[in-house]
């Protein structure tokens, strides 16, 4: 296997597994949060469906646009900065989404919580 | 391979690769999103939404299949697109990084649709199907 591939596939592995921790790490808040919230079971089922496609998504797309196409003989250091390279691009992606997906669930609790607590 | 014969099938390859995941991605959201559509809004309000969802998950996904361009300030013409192996496949990681990223957009874009659709019910028209849903 080239070191070109060796290298992309580590970053993919890498990419699906920052997803798969936050997904484990947040999904029981989040199914409780989004119970407390919405009456519909679908809705809870919808939104950590996306919540799970967000995640992935974004850190795949990051990971996918890397592009490792060096010079023929490069050093083995100039493949891990560029796969640094692409995992600092897939954390920011990452990050930005999941950001976005926060504020969106917010206005989701803000603007269906307020009514139900009344 | 010649990279000519790379590119036309590779193009085509991702073309197919991008209404597949835009398909997966409708399939994976369909039954819930259904579900929110029937119960919280009109009747005819949720025919629409369940016949838009498929078209505005395969749209984007091939919006952002043909929005990458093989055309660079380097390379401008079809000879010199070719000559290149691996810019070709650089283009092609392009192609599907964007797929990507236009899906999760359109994916954002339904979380909102389905905001709107519970706020809507909750208001009161249709607050009766929800309690009996709840029940």
């Amino acid at each position: 296997m080239s070191l070109e591939l060796s290298a992309f596939l580590t970053l993919l592995v890498l990419s699906v597994a920052v997803p798969t921790i936050l997904f484990l790490l947040l999904r029981s808040s989040l199914t409780d949060l989004l119970r407390h919230t919405l009456r519909l079971q679908a809705g809870v089922a919808f939104y950590l469906r996306s919540f799970l496609l967000v995640l992935f998504l974004s850190a795949l797309s990051a990971a996918i646009g890397t592009s490792f196409d060096l010079k023929s003989g490069s050093p083995f250091m100039e493949y891990v900065w560029k796969g640094g390279e692409g995992m600092a691009s897939t954390l920011e992606k990452t990050l930005w989404f999941v950001a976005i997906y926060l504020v969106l669930i917010t206005i989701l609790v803000a603007t269906l919580k307020v009514k139900d607590d009344k | 391979m010649t990279n000519e014969r790379y590119l036309i099938a590779s193009y085509f390859v991702c073309a197919a690769l991008s209404i597949a995941l835009g398909i997966l991605v409708c399939l994976y959201l369909r039954r819930p999103f259904a579900s929110v559509a029937d119960a919280a809004s009109g009747k005819r309000l949720s025919w629409i939404l369940k016949r838009l969802l498929p078209w505005g998950l395969v749209f984007p996904a091939l919006l952002g299949f043909v929005s990458v361009s093989y055309q660079s300030c380097t390379r401008t013409t079809y000879a010199e697109i070719v000559a290149s192996r691996g810019y070709l496949v650089e283009k092609n990681q392009e192609q599907i990084s964007s797929v990507l990223l236009s899906i999760l957009v359109a994916v954002l874009f339904w979380d909102v649709v389905v905001l709107l659709i519970l706020r809507y019910a909750q208001n009161g028209r249709n607050g009766s199907q929800l309690r009996q849903m709840d029940d």
